[in-house]
This record gives C-alpha cells, structure tokens and sequence, in this order.
C-alpha cells in the first residue's frame, strides 16, 4: 500500500526526538544516581552519556581491552532485552550493575537504552584489583573510583529501567502513529486532487458536449427551415402546375372549338395537362419526403433536448462531487496538518 | 351519330359534362372576387368582373339542388356563351375533356316529357363512368327544375323498364 512505512529504512531518531530524550535522560539519570546513554539498533550512540562515572569514563574505557569488554557487555544486554522485549538488569564485566531496555515499534528493535553504572552492596576490593590488572588500569586508582560508585537497591534499578522502558517505548510509538497518519493523509491528499482533476476534465467534457448539441440543434433547426422553404417552393411549383393544367384545358376547349382545323392543337393540349399531372405527383412525392424530413428533424431535435437535460444533470452531478470532493480535500490537509506537526 | 366534345366537372363527387362548343373557358375560382348583387336569386352568387366584362357567377349546386353546396378551393369557373352573353358555372373541379361519340348517349326517358326535366341532354356512358349530360340553356331557363336525384330515380326506373 501506498504511504505504508519500511521499517529498515526507519531510524530511532525518526521515531524520537533527541533533543526531548536528552533532557529527560540527563534529569532521569540525574535524579536517580545512574548513568543513561540512548543506542540505535546498531549499537550507535544517538544521545550524549548522561552522569557516567569516573570509574567507568576514566578507567574501564581507558584501555583498548576494557572498552572492547564494556561494548561486548553492552551487545549481550541489549541482546537479551531485544530477545525478551523488556528491560534486563545484568552485572557488567566491571562488577557494575547495569540495565538494557529495547525500544520496540511493532516488533521492531529500534534501539536500547543502556544504563545503570551502581553497584547493589559495597564493593570488594580485591575484585576490582583483579579486574584493573586484566583490563590494564591502575588498581588503586580503579578501586578509589569504585569506591564513589553510587550503591542502590536492585528494585531501584529495575524501576528505573522500567520507567525507561515504558517512556522511550510509549514516545516512539506515538511519533510512528503519527508518521503513519502523515503518509495516510498525503496519499489521501494525492488522491483527492487526482480525483479534483478527473473531475475539472469531466466538466469540461460536459461543457463541450453541451456546447456540440447546441449546434447541432441549431444545424437541425436549419434544416427544419430550409425544409420549410422547400414547402413554400413546392406550393409555387404546385400552382405553377395548376395553372399550367387550366391552360390545357383552355386550350382543349379552344382546340375543340376550331373543329378539324384544331385537332392538332388538341394534341399539344393534352401533352400540357399530363405535364401539369406530372408535375402534380413530382410535388407530391417530394412533399412526402420533406415531410419524412421534417419528422426526423424532430425526432433529432427531441433526441437532442433529452441529450442536451443528460449532459446538464451530468454538469450538475459533476459540481456537486466537485464540491464535496472540495470539502473532503480540505479535511485532509487539516489531518496532514496536524500529523506533521511536532 | 356524330363525335362531339365534352367538357367534364364535379359537383359533390358526381360527373356532369356540357358540349365544349359552349364553353367559352374556364377560370380558377380563387383568383376572383365574386360581387353579391342583391336582388337577384339566390342561385345567381353574383359578379365578376373579366377582361372589361361583368360576368355573372351561377352556383350550380344551388340550381339543382345538390345537397352539399360547400364551395371547395380548387373551385373553377366554367365560362359558358348563352344568348350573347358569357356566364360563369362554379364547380368543383374541371377533371376532362373528352372526345364523345352521340351513340354512347342514352337520351332522357321519353314519357317524362316534361320541362322540369329538359336541363337533361342524357346519360352519357364512357367505360365505367356514367355522366349526366347537361343542356346549358334549359338549365338556366327553367325555374323549379327536376330535382337531380328525382332524376336519378326515374332513370333507374326507365333502366329497369326497358331491361
């Protein structure tokens, strides 16, 4: 589906604000005595540490073998947190208690936060001795420092990996329900104004049939009078032939009249009034077709009205959807508006 | 026996024809304006005026009592010599001009030797046509003539008769 979201092109900072976690980590962290940093699903950094102890900063990283310990040590927390889909308390390879909450959008890891850097009970020195000489720190120092390692309860730590958890998890999701709002209503804006343009097309398309059986009307109603004038001359032809008819019957009398002497003009008389009948039937039969004409004049012109009232309602169907499309278009921008807002 | 020649017309769909030689021609009804005259009787329609003259216009129909006496738009007049003078018939319609033979007439009854019926010349028979031959003079001539279809019936009669 279009607008549906890919969750490998999905980055956390998509999904959180960093700036927003920052603060709420540095004060988190502040406030509860333990050390925070926020990591992609690639085990990356996307805030700065929060309230990192010396002991961790100044000596564990300190050296190549301890930093590779203390990232091996994270890798296998947030494993299992990302395994189990909740935060885990662990003891690091430092003798620190640390915690690993997975940030999850629909079964996606999209990062952990890590954190923790306390201790349960005060600490045995010679166990921090030994671990300074395997990572290659100064052992004393290492126990000076272990030493202001902030000791809490374990239901401590657990609680505030949860609130964590539950902060980090319920702000990404909401900003994924957000930007799956966003894509939904732009697809929803694309469509409508795809809609809005068949639509303007439609219109215009009425428009020039509507425009096209005017004229044809008018092509029609032309017809419908030069028809009419045809008539008008068929009348003349046909008075033409009626006098024409008298004058062969006129002359015939005349013909008649002069005996013998008009026997050949008698001839020449009745020639005249079979052309008059002719003439007659001609006009008839040309009146039959004019008549034919006329009536599918109007049968085109009623066919053409009925077209003409179609094509009208279509227009008016037309501004209708236009408008309520208009409308819709307008709700779906506000929706757009309000997805992408911050 | 002799050849004549007639000129044939409608009244209200019955043929009627009169000896050509009387005719002087025939006039489109519709060109003309006919002037009333008061006066005169009722068979007499009026005037017209043609090339200098007054004609008058006799209705026919009106003269022997035809019953329907519509005038119809194809209506001409036939323009017949009487005694030094041209009156107008108004008819229906002028369909022929025929050549005759006087044996195809079969003449008016004998013994109805009447005045009243002498506007009768005879039936004449030309194939399946039956037209009443008229006698122009007698037919103005004569007041209270014999009612056409009066006529009709004693020649039906007469047919009968000598059959």
């Amino acid at each position: 589906m279009e607008g549906s979201i890919e969750f490998s092109d999905l980055k956390l900072t998509d999904v959180l604000d960093v700036e927003v976690l920052q603060k709420f980590q540095d004060s988190f962290a502040k406030g509860m005595g333990l050390a925070s940093v926020t990591v992609d699903k690639d085990g990356i950094p996307v805030t700065k540490p929060s309230c990192y102890t010396k002991f961790c900063m100044d000596y564990t990283h300190s050296t190549e073998c301890g930093d590779k310990r203390c990232a091996e040590s994270h890798r296998r927390g947030g494993e299992e947190a990302a395994r189990l889909g909740k935060p885990v308390v662990y003891e690091c390879h430092a003798g620190l208690i640390d915690f690993a909450a997975p940030i999850i959008i629909e079964g996606h890891l999209m990062g952990t936060i890590l954190g923790g850097q306390v201790l349960l009970n005060k600490p045995i020195e010679e166990r921090y001795q030994n671990i300074a000489k395997e990572i290659g720190v100064d052992s004393v120092g290492y126990v000076e420092a272990v030493k202001h390692v902030n000791i809490l309860d374990k239901e401590r730590v657990e609680e505030a990996a949860n609130v964590l958890y539950l902060v980090t998890n319920n702000m990404s999701n909401a900003a994924y329900q957000k930007m799956k709002l966003n894509t939904v209503a732009v697809s929803l804006s694309d469509s409508l104004h795809q809609i809005s343009a068949t639509m303007q097309e439609l219109a215009a398309s009425a428009t020039t049939v509507s425009g096209n059986q005017d004229s044809l009307n008018t092509e029609i109603k032309n017809v419908d009078s030069m028809t009419e004038q045809i008539n008008e001359v068929m009348e003349l032809i046909k008075e033409i032939a009626d006098e024409t008819r008298l004058l062969g019957l006129n002359a015939a009398i005349e013909a008649a009249r002069a005996g013998e002497a008009g026997a050949g003009f008698g001839v020449v008389a009745q020639e005249i009034r079979n052309l008059s009948t002719d003439s007659k039937e001609t006009v008839s039969k040309i009146k039959e077709f004019t008549t034919k004409i006329r009536k599918s004049v109007d049968t085109t012109v009623s066919m053409g009205n009925e077209t003409l009232s179609t094509v009208q309602q279509q227009a008016a169907a037309i501004e209708e959807v236009t408008s309520s499309v208009e409308e819709i278009t307008a709700v779906a921008e506000e929706l757009q508006a309000l997805a992408s807002a911050k | 026996m002799s050849d004549m020649q007639l000129v044939v017309f409608e009244l209200d769909g019955n043929e009627y024809a009169i000896d050509a030689l009387s005719v002087n021609g025939i006039l489109r009804a519709k060109k003309f304006e006919i002037k009333t005259i008061p006066g005169l009787p009722d068979y007499i329609t009026g005037a017209i005026q043609l090339r200098g003259n007054v004609n008058y216009i006799f209705n026919l129909k009106k003269k022997l009592n035809i019953k329907n006496q519509d005038i119809v738009l194809e209506s001409k007049f036939i323009m017949i010599n009487i005694e030094d003078q041209v009156v107008g018939w108004i008819v229906d319609e002028v369909t022929d001009i025929i050549k005759f033979s006087t044996e195809n007439i079969e003449m008016p009854p004998g013994f109805v030797k009447n005045e009243r019926i002498s506007y009768l010349k005879g039936i004449g028979k030309i194939d399946d046509r039956i037209i009443v031959l008229l006698n122009p003079e007698n037919i103005l001539n004569v007041e209270g003539l014999m009612d056409i279809d009066e006529v009709a019936a004693v020649l039906e009669d007469t047919k009968e008769a000598l059959n």
